[in-house]
Formats: C-alpha cells, sequence, structure tokens
C-alpha cells in the first residue's frame, strides 16, 4: 500500500485522486444493464403495455436521475453522512413502517412500496442507511468493537431493522442481505477469525436444519411459501408446473446459451417461459443470449467493481470512508453472489435483483448513491503523507 | 483491517469462482438437455387454421349447405389472474357489454377464474356470427387503447348452415363433431368437401432462430347436385299436405309411416327430387320435439328392453321377427288365401335349403311391432341383452338415440319393401325381350289360380275375365301376370330380375344404400309359387331407387343409368374439377321393348288402374302398386305410383311410395297416385312441359283454382323453406313459367277412348265395377272402396 502511495507522490501530489477506472466499470455495467434490460423485456412490455421500451424507458429515467445523485454525493463530504449516522437510521426505520400506511403499496402481492410522488423501496433505502450507521459505530465504538461484547453489541443493533424489514415487508432476501451488509463490516473492522466463522457455522446451522426438516416433510409449502421454495429447490424437476417452474425455466436458459450463446436478442426463453425475466432471472438470459462467456465477462467486471472497492477501502484517509466503502463492497458483492447462486439453483429462491442489470427504479438510484460515496471518499485519497 | 479487507475479498473472489464452476457444470451436464427443452417449448407456438367445408348447390346454383366463418371466444384464466386480478374486471366488461351469446354467466365466470387458475385455454362462446364478436375484435386488436383485457382471444372455425332447413334433409345429410358428415351427400362426399387444415407454425431455422410461416388451409370442394330446390320444395309441399290431411286419422301419429318420392331424369340417372316424410331439420338434427320418444316403464324396470313409437321410430330389425311371425299365422288357420303359410310349411317340409326365400318374405315385410301380439315377447327375447338393468334416463336415451337413427335414415335408398304391382312391368319387358310373350296374348281371369297346390286370388276375387295383352296390365290383373310367369319359367325370371339390378345396389353417391342380395329369391331354391307371386311383385324386397333406376331403363330405350345426385365437383374459387357424366350400365331391354312398356304404361294412365295420376291437361304413363306388408292380414299396405311423364317423350320419371297410409282402409293406390298428380301439376309446368291435352271445365276450373291457390301458397312455402324468389329471376326464369300455365300455350289434341267390354269400368276412376253390387272395386285389392276387409292380391 505505501507502494501505491509513492507512486502516487510523484504524478498527484495536490491532485484529487479520481479513479477512472471504477467510473469505466460503473458506466459499463449500467449501459450494457440497460440494453440487457431492453432484450429481456421488451417482449413482455409489448404484450403487457403494448410498448417494448416500457421497462427500459422507465430504467433509463431512474438510471439518469440516479447518475445525477451519484455526482452530487460524490462532491458532498462524506463526513456529512457521519454526523447523520442516527438519523440515517430513524428514517430508515421510518420509511419501513410508512409501509403500512395508506402510502404504501403492493406489487405482486407483496407490499414493499411507498408512493411518495415516486414510488420507493424502503427497503433499498435501509441498506444504504445501514451502511452510513455501522459505519459510523463502528467508528465510535474504537477499540471497543475487538471484543466479543462489542462485536455482538454490534450486530444486535442490526437486528432490529432487519426483522422489519422481514416482517412488515415480508423481504427474507433483503433482510439476509441487510444483516450480511452489518456482518461484513464488522468482520472488516475487527481482527479476529474465530467468532465469524462460528456465528457464520450457526447461521449455515439453522438453515440446514429448515432444510432438513422440509426434505422430512415436516415443514410443508402450506406451512410457509418459502418452505415451498426449499422444496422447489431441492427437486425442482417435481415442482415443474409450480413452484420450481420459474428456476427450472431458468436452467433451461442457462443450459441452452452454450459457449457463446444464441446471440443477444435471440433468447427463446424470454418469450414468455422465464417468468419476471427482466427482475430475479435477467442473468438467466444473459447465460442463453451470450452464453458462458458473455455470463463469464459480467461477472468478472462484477469483480473488478468490487476490486476497485477494495482499492479505495484500502486508500481511504479514514477509518470511516473506509467502512462505507466496506459496506458498499459488501452490498453489492453480497447480491451479486446471492442472485446468481439462485439463477443457477444453489440456494433457494428468493427475490434478489443484480444489481445495475436488473429493472427497479429504487435499486438502482440507491446504488449510484452508494457508487457516490465511494466516489466520495476515492476523492479525499491525497499525498497526506508526503512529508513521510 | 486491509488484512481482513483482503481477506473478505479473497472469500468474493471464491464465491465467484463457485458460482462459475456452477455455470459451467450446468452447461456440461445438462446443455444438450436443456436445450431440447427449450426447444421443445416452443411447440405450442403452431395452430391449426380449420379449411371451409365445401358448398352443396342445386342445379340452379342455389346454395343447399353453406359453410360461415364464425368464432369461439376463448379465456386463459392464468393471465386474468395475473397482476393482482387487474384486468378480470374490465376485460369481463369489454365480454359482457357486447352480443355474445355466452355459456357462462358473468357470475359463473369469475367462480371458474378464480377455481381454475392455472388453466390457458377455456372456450366461454362458440360459433359466435361476427357481426356479434366484431366489436370485441377491435378492442382485443387495439391493445394500446385496451391495456387490461387480457387473457381473452378469438379462435376460428367454421358453422354449417342449411339456408333450406329440412329442405331434402335425407340427401343432404348434416355435419357432426369435428366436420364430419353424417348420412347423404356429407357423408358420402365428406372427403371431398372437407379441406385440408392449414397450420401456423414456428420453426428454427439453419441459425437456431425461430421463424414463422403460414400454410394456409386448402378448402373444400363444392358439390354442384342434379336436385332443383323449386321442384323438390312442390314434393315436399305435397308430401306434408298429404301428411297433415290424413294425420291421426285412424291411428295416432302422422298420416302415413312414411311418404317417399323420387324424382328423376330418365335420360341420365340424374336425381331433380328425393324426399321423404318425417323430416328433420338440418340446423338442428338432433332435435327432439316432433319425435314421440315412449319408454315402456315395465320393459326397462324387467327385461331392458326400449318399446319407441315415433314417427318412424319402430324400425326394429325386422329379422328378429322371422320365426314368430311364421308360427304365429300358422296358429290362425290354414287359410286357402293364404297362401304364405302353406308355402313355409311346404317349403319346411321339403327342402332344408328353401329358409333364405321364406326369410326374404319376413325380413321384407314386417316392420311394426304391434304391442299386445303374442309374437311381441318373444321378439323382445331375441334382442340383445344389456348388461345389467337399465335406469329410465338410460332407456328413454337409448329409445331417443333409436328413433333418431331411423329419422335421419333416408327411406328412398335404406328401406326395403315389397314392390307388388309397380313390379309388373318389369316381367311384361322381360317377356317381350326373350320373346315368351308376343305382346297379342289374351288372359282369361276367373279370380283365381292354383298354383303348386295353393289358391291364389287376383286382386279382382269376381275375376277380370277375359283380358287381352294391355288389359292385363291396366287391370293389374295378378292371375294374368302368374301365367306370363308360368310361361317364362324362373330362370328367364331371375335372369332379368338380376338384370334389373334386384339384389344389387345401384351404387348411387348417397351413405346408407341397403343391401338386398339376401332379399331377392335364389333361382335355385325357388319354387312355382314364389315365381307366381313374384311375377306380381310380392316376396321379394326392393328399395325405391332400385325400382325407379330400372324403370327408367324400362321406359328410355333400355339403357340402365347409375342413379346420382352430384353432376359436378368445383374448387373454392369455381373452377371444376371433376364432372360426372351419366354413366349406363347396361342395356336392361331393347328399344323395341322400351318403347312397348311405354304405350302399355300410357294405356294404364289413360285406361285402367292409374286414371287418378294424371294432371290435368298431361299425358302421363305409369303403373300403381298396392302391397300388403308382411305379417299378412294386418291391413298394412305399401301403396305406389310409378309413373313417367309427359307420355310420348319421357323428360322425368317420378316414384310416389305411401308406407301404411293413415287410414281405415289402406289398400287403396288412390293415395299415391292422386299425390302423383298433384305434384306434377306443379313440376311439369315449372320444368316448361307443354300441356297437350284438353281441358275439361271442371279441370279448368279446378286449375284455375289450383293456380291461385298455388301461387299463393307457393310463395307461403317457399317463403317458409327460405326460398328467396330472387333465385328463380336469377336463373333466368320467368317467374309465370314456374307456375302459372298460360291458356294459350296449351295444345288441345284429341284423344280416343276406348272402352273395354270385357270388365265395367267406372268412367271417372277407370276402377272396375261389380257387376251385381255395381259397387266401385279396388282394382289392386278387389275389394269394394269402402269395405274395411282386405284380402290381398
Amino acid at each position: 500500500m505505501s507502494n501505491r502511495r509513492g507512486g502516487h507522490k510523484k504524478n498527484n501530489r495536490d491532485k484529487a485522486f479520481f479513479d477512472y477506472s471504477m467510473l469505466f466499470i460503473v458506466i459499463f455495467l449500467l449501459c450494457f444493464g440497460l440494453v440487457t434490460l431492453y432484450s429481456v423485456s421488451s417482449y413482455e412490455a409489448m404484450l403487457d403495455f403494448g410498448e417494448p421500451g416500457y421497462y427500459f424507458r422507465k430504467q433509463a429515467q431512474a438510471t439518469l436521475f440516479g447518475i445525477i445523485m451519484m455526482f452530487v454525493v460524490m462532491f458532498l463530504d462524506y463526513h456529512i453522512w457521519q454526523k447523520l449516522a442516527i438519523p440515517a437510521y430513524a428514517v430508515s426505520v421510518i420509511l419501513i413502517l410508512l409501509v403500512l400506511t395508506p402510502l404504501g403499496y403492493e406489487v405482486n402481492g407483496a407490499r414493499r412500496w411507498l408512493n411518495v410522488g415516486i414510488s420507493l423501496q424502503p427497503a433499498e433505502v435501509a441498506k444504504v442507511g445501514m451502511i452510513i450507521f455501522f459505519a459510523a459505530h463502528v467508528c465510535k465504538m474504537g477499540k471497543n468493537i475487538q471484543t466479543l461484547k462489542g462485536v455482538l453489541r454490534t450486530l444486535l443493533l442490526g437486528v432490529p431493522i432487519s426483522v422489519l424489514v422481514l416482517t412488515i415487508t415480508d423481504n427474507l432476501s433483503t433482510a439476509i442481505i441487510i444483516f450480511g451488509i452489518i456482518f461484513m463490516m464488522v468482520f472488516v473492522a475487527t481482527p479476529n477469525y474465530k467468532e465469524y466463522f462460528l456465528l457464520g457455522a450457526a447461521g449455515v446451522g439453522v438453515a440446514s436444519i429448515f432444510v432438513l426438516l422440509v426434505k422430512k416433510g415436516v415443514l410443508t409449502s402450506e406451512q410457509s411459501y418459502r418452505f415451498g421454495r426449499i422444496e422447489a429447490w431441492l427437486n425442482p424437476e417435481a415442482f415443474a408446473g409450480t413452484t420450481g417452474f420459474q428456476t427450472l425455466q431458468a436452467l433451461y436458459a442457462i443450459g441452452s446459451g452454450e459457449i457463446f450463446g444464441k446471440g443477444l436478442g435471440q433468447s427463446m426463453q424470454k418469450l414468455g417461459f422465464v417468468p419476471e425475466a427482466q427482475n430475479d432471472m435477467v442473468f438467466s438470459i444473459i447465460c442463453e443470449e451470450l452464453g458462458l462467456f458473455g455470463a463469464g465477462a459480467v461477472l468478472l467486471m462484477f469483480l473488478l467493481l468490487i476490486w476497485r472497492f477494495l482499492v479505495v477501502a484500502n486508500n481511504a484517509v479514514d477509518m470511516y470512508g473506509a467502512l462505507l466503502v466496506v459496506g458498499v463492497m459488501a452490498h453489492i458483492s453480497l447480491q451479486v453472489i446471492l442472485n446468481v447462486a439462485v439463477v443457477t439453483n444453489l440456494i433457494p429462491n428468493t427475490g434478489i435483483t443484480l444489481p445495475f442489470i436488473s429493472y427497479g427504479g429504487s435499486a438502482v438510484v440507491f446504488l449510484l448513491i452508494e457508487i457516490g460515496l465511494v466516489f466520495s471518499v476515492a476523492r479525499r485519497i491525497r499525498l497526506r503523507n508526503s512529508g513521510d | 483491517m486491509q488484512k481482513k479487507l483482503t481477506v473478505l475479498f479473497l472469500l468474493i473472489v471464491a464465491a465467484f469462482g463457485a458460482l462459475s464452476v456452477k455455470l459451467y457444470a450446468i452447461n456440461r451436464d445438462n446443455g444438450e438437455e436443456y436445450k431440447k427443452q427449450v426447444l421443445s417449448q416452443q411447440e405450442y407456438d403452431s395452430k391449426a387454421l380449420p379449411a371451409k367445408r365445401g358448398e352443396i348447390l342445386d342445379c340452379n346454383g342455389t346454395k343447399i349447405a353453406v359453410s360461415q366463418k364464425v368464432y369461439n371466444v376463448c379465456i386463459d384464466a392464468k393471465t386474468l389472474n395475473g397482476k393482482e386480478g387487474q384486468f378480470i374486471e374490465p376485460t369481463l366488461d369489454a365480454l359482457y357489454n357486447s352480443e355474445i351469446d355466452f355459456s357462462y354467466t358473468r357470475e359463473d365466470l369469475k367462480k371458474y377464474i378464480a377455481a381454475n387458475p392455472t388453466s390457458q385455454y377455456r372456450i366461454i362462446a362458440k360459433k359466435q356470427p361476427y357481426d356479434v364478436v366484431s366489436e370485441l375484435m377491435d378492442k382485443l386488436n387495439n391493445r394500446a387503447q385496451n391495456p387490461n383485457i387480457k387473457g381473452v382471444w378469438l379462435e376460428n372455425t367454421y358453422q354449417r348452415t342449411y339456408p333450406y332447413g329440412s329442405l331434402a334433409c335425407d340427401v343432404i345429410g348434416f355435419v357432426q363433431g369435428d366436420n364430419e358428415g353424417a348420412y347423404g351427400l356429407e357423408e358420402f362426399y365428406n372427403s371431398t368437401l372437407n379441406g385440408i387444415p392449414g397450420r401456423e407454425y414456428g420453426y428454427l431455422n439453419d441459425d437456431e432462430n425461430l421463424e414463422r410461416t403460414i400454410k394456409p388451409a386448402d378448402n373444400g370442394k363444392t358439390l354442384i347436385t342434379s336436385l332443383d330446390v323449386n321442384i323438390q320444395s312442390i314434393v315436399e309441399k305435397h308430401i306434408l299436405a298429404f301428411n297433415k290431411e290424413h294425420e291421426n286419422e285412424y291411428r295416432e301419429g302422422n298420416g302415413s309411416k312414411n311418404t317417399a318420392v323420387i324424382i328423376m331424369k330418365p335420360d341420365s340417372g340424374e336425381i331433380l327430387a328425393m324426399a321423404s316424410y318425417p323430416v328433420y331439420d338440418l340446423n338442428d338434427p338432433r332435435n327432439t320435439d316432433g319425435l314421440t320418444v315412449v319408454v315402456d316403464e315395465e320393459e326397462y324396470s324387467t327385461q331392458g328392453v326400449v318399446n319407441i313409437s315415433g314417427e318412424d321410430g319402430e324400425e326394429k330389425s325386422d329379422n328378429e321377427e322371422n320365426g314368430e311371425e311364421a308360427s304365429e299365422e300358422g296358429e290362425e288357420g290354414t287359410s286357402e288365401v293364404d297362401i304364405n303359410i302353406e308355402e313355409s310349411e311346404e317349403e319346411a317340409d321339403g327342402r332344408g335349403s328353401v329358409t333364405a326365400p321364406a326369410g326374404i318374405r319376413d325380413r321384407g315385410s314386417a316392420k311394426a311391432l304391434d304391442p299386445g301380439e303374442p309374437g311381441e315377447e318373444e321378439t323382445e327375447d331375441t334382442q340383445p341383452e344389456p348388461s345389467g338393468p337399465k335406469t329410465y334416463e338410460e332407456a328413454y336415451e337409448e329409445a331417443k338415440m333409436e328413433a333418431l337413427n331411423a329419422l335421419w335414415k333416408n327411406f328412398c335408398i335404406n328401406q326395403t319393401y315389397e314392390p307388388g304391382s309397380t313390379y309388373k312391368p318389369f316381367t311384361m319387358a322381360a317377356g317381350l325381350e326373350e320373346g315368351v310373350l308376343t305382346g297379342n296374348e289374351s288372359f282369361n281371369c276367373q279370380g283365381v289360380k292354383e298354383v303348386g297346390g295353393h289358391q291364389i286370388h287376383c286382386n279382382n276375387r269376381l275375376g277380370h275375365g277375359i283380358l287381352d295383352f294391355s288389359g292385363a296390365l291396366e287391370q293389374s290383373c295378378n292371375v294374368a301376370f302368374m301365367d306370363i310367369g308360368a310361361k317364362m319359367g324362373k330362370t328367364i325370371f331371375m335372369k332379368y330380375n338380376r338384370l334389373y339390378n334386384f339384389g344389387l345396389k345401384t351404387n348411387i353417391d348417397l351413405t346408407g344404400e341397403a343391401m338386398t342380395n339376401s332379399l331377392v329369391f335364389d333361382p335355385e331354391t325357388m319354387v312355382p309359387s314364389d315365381l307366381a307371386i313374384s311375377s306380381f311383385g310380392q316376396g321379394f324386397n326392393v328399395t325405391m331407387i332400385q325400382m325407379v333406376t330400372g324403370f327408367c331403363s324400362l321406359i328410355n330405350g333400355g339403357y340402365y343409368y347409375q342413379p346420382h345426385v352430384v353432376t359436378k365437383i368445383i374448387n373454392d374459387d369455381g373452377a371444376t374439377i371433376k364432372t360426372i357424366e351419366p354413366r349406363v350400365l347396361k342395356q336392361t331391354v331393347s328399344e323395341e321393348t322400351s318403347a312397348r312398356i311405354v304405350e302399355l304404361c300410357n294405356n294404364v294412365v289413360s285406361k285402367g288402374t292409374g286414371k287418378s295420376a294424371r294432371p290435368a291437361g298431361y299425358r302421363i304413363g305409369g303403373k300403381t302398386g298396392t302391397a300388403e306388408k308382411y305379417p299378412r292380414k294386418r291391413g298394412n299396405y305399401v301403396v305406389s305410383f310409378m309413373g313417367f311423364a309427359p307420355a310420348d317423350d319421357p323428360q322425368i320419371v317420378i316414384y310416389t311410395v305411401i308406407d301404411e297410409p293413415n287410414v281405415p282402409s289402406q289398400a287403396s293406390a288412390r293415395y299415391a297416385t292422386i299425390l302423383t298428380k298433384d305434384i306434377l301439376t306443379e313440376v311439369l309446368p315449372y320444368m316448361h312441359v307443354f300441356m297437350t291435352e284438353e281441358l275439361t271445365e271442371e279441370e279448368k276450373a279446378a286449375l284455375s283454382e289450383a293456380q291461385l291457390t298455388f301461387a299463393q301458397s307457393s310463395d307461403e312455402s317457399l317463403s317458409e323453406n327460405g326460398i328467396v324468389s330472387e333465385n328463380a329471376v336469377e336463373e333466368g326464369q320467368d317467374p309465370e313459367n314456374t307456375g302459372v300455365v298460360n291458356d294459350s300455350v296449351i295444345i288441345f289434341e284429341e284423344e280416343e277412348q276406348k272402352e273395354e267390354k270385357e270388365v265395367v269400368l267406372d268412367p271417372e276412376t277407370g276402377y272396375p265395377i261389380d257387376p251385381v253390387t255395381g259397387a266401385i272395386l279396388d282394382p289392386e285389392t278387389g275389394q269394394p272402396m269402402d269395405a274395411n276387409i282386405s284380402d290381398l292380391e
């Protein structure tokens, strides 16, 4: 790391650091996402709205707004957020609670949205809110975070918001992601390993018990649709007509893509076979149209983006900035990994979208705000150590 | 912290690596399988495009059967239930605000959609015409303006309709199920009428891109028939009038068990009209309103046998009654007149191989189940017993189907019966052709002739006295014909019987022609009494189409034409595919014999038993027939008249058969001759046949009255049948000629009337008069016209 700083010392003595590589990757992912979204959604959009570009248009609008927000956040001093940590937590909770009021509305049977002039998904706000809050919280804890007690206390702070997301918006996957973000931030902030592996093992253990119970038939889809999804995950062919349909169709799409795919726009599975192809299952259509090569390229772009986060986090001028970047990194990597794992049927079906590519206005705006945060942190990187 | 960050990054890289491996593994392990799966799922994209069934036209191009494009309304409950069910109400609004006739009420459909969320195909309205669905069609085509109308689409199909309803129903037949013709032309020409459905389908090209292509439907071919809707209507009008007149007269029910008429062109074998009664509506063939379906309670509960009495629902298999009838009659005692009993006994005693002729008679004659007769129960026993007891509903359904099946059958080609005296010209022609008869013979009829030990009576039991050759036919003398039969012998008789095509099919292009090969005599086993009765048309069975086709050959110079209804087959664009030319199958008799038969038949109408068949102003020829049905002595008769017009240049042959007229005394051919006269009175002017005879004052009066009523009633009946007068105009016909005859064109011609001296005849009817009582006798039965007792033959 010191070498790197040494490199900057010569060229950018007083200039702000600007990560053009990351900007390029983000723009690439946004453009690629829009092209893919148009390809995937035009058929359904034509059927449903009589306008092939319906989803594309709405997503493009959200993306433009998001880019503006990204630059706004980029040029703000990120230390503002440190002071606003507690309000950020509060706003997240209030927005989630607002879903219960008449402002909230349902889409596809789930009440997760707020109508405040524009449509807004509070869970997306909560993700940013938690990154801001926990980055500040960990900084505040200082050395205390390194004790087991400190770790547990920090994690416990994340429990209420996760529970709210799970109960009020009935959204397990977002709850897991929010908790996962907090978990990763704490993991990075402390030098220990043992506790985390134990915690991780405990989580895997609890999940395994549920899976085992579903497998034995103790828990069935009649008790909760989530158990039905586990059933379908264990044996998608047996539920090909119902709960396993989406997963199975996605697998067919992936399997039929071969190495270079059928070509952009040539997917057959998007023609009404893969339900909600523009949302959770967009990656399967990428596999079908662009093949393993295209899918690998997309994963590589995400990996590069995460690597840029790593670089920025390592060079951040302070702990708070570094933790903000770690939060964003945790968020994006978790969503990519879980989304692809769902599509490939490695884990049961949950409603996790692929960042920058899946359809979703709130998601892309808040993702770009997070990217703005990272740029904001990156801009602070200077050769302050030049005097050393 | 940097260390932990690196660890986290490595963990993320590991996860990405694992996902990549999984992606690769899916492609490697299941790639081929999933690829096929994806392709196979595309299959549903293909859909059939229905072909239009060909039309059926009459000889003037009038459409008798047409196919119209109609629409089925289908729903996809899965789509309707999508997006929180927000499409259901707008879609149902669009549906139920139209004039479409749905099979569901709105509430029921809503329940169906809720109860079957995965159903993707349900027809909710069938066969709706375009003007009813056009509004919905516009909405569906304009999705941008109606984004919430979803999960509904229209499916093309064709509906068979018959503009004339029941007209020529037995000839046309109907269509059931999936374009499958039933009965008549619809069944016989099913593969011609049916087109080849097209298909719209997607396929994968070389680059595995989905492409769509349409293979259009190949529409069916259109049949042009020799039928003439106007003649057919005239025929059906008079058949209906006859049956209405005699409805419930003697027994409950129609004016006859069946009344059938065939009009045919003798010089080509083309059928101009073919009708029987009762009729059914081709647009609603399963309507049982006109049928009386009677289910006997005892029978369904005990024996499971259903006794139907409907308009013609009594069509029990005749075979079943064979044995019982004979024995039953045997019990009645051996009357010397009843040749059949004695014959049966003799056959049973003498030779074992004679069962066939005995069977012939039995099968041929008895059709009615007469409740209360001792034979009935035994008959039922021979019926195949259904397994298990039937419920009333089952028994009723079965009875209904049996009655319907009987109704749908074409009497003219399907029903066999004994022809009776209408066969006499055939016997005579055979004798003349073989030289057995010179044409100058005279016969002495004493009213009875003994053949093979049987006393066989003439229709006139008093005897006709001395008859010349022509007189034998004019008076329909059975004794004379038994003499003729004996003179020619069974070999010649049966040679000609087969030459006239009896026992064989005519192969008319209609479905359901009866097989009669077992219903005629076998010359090997024929005994003298068989020959005697068959010489005047009893003892063997024929179909109407056999009789009329054979008769055509007798009067047209001996050419036996294959009868046919279809004259031309054209394709959808109107191009001729096939022309069906008249086809001479064989020569039955010589030109000379034929000319002689024409002359003899003319005498029958001018002087003999057929007088009442002559329409005013015309000369026609023909022969009457009155055949007692089997079982004998029940007073059941088939009365008939077979004739041609005009007398010197036959253009049409008409054959009228009335099966069991609903009158106290059935044994009078007058019912058939009068019906024939009524039909010809209208048909001949329509066909531009000029009157050749002077009209008496009474005839003029009757005719002018009839013309008036004809002009009116024809209009009514035509409009009833849906005939539009435009048809006639289109064909370039002068409407006057269709019914009204202008007096100025009638050519008056004097004709000498020769009175027969041997037998005193009633000058009006041409029927013999009993010299003792002075009563008019029926020429066929020899009984006083008002007598109830009937003694056959």
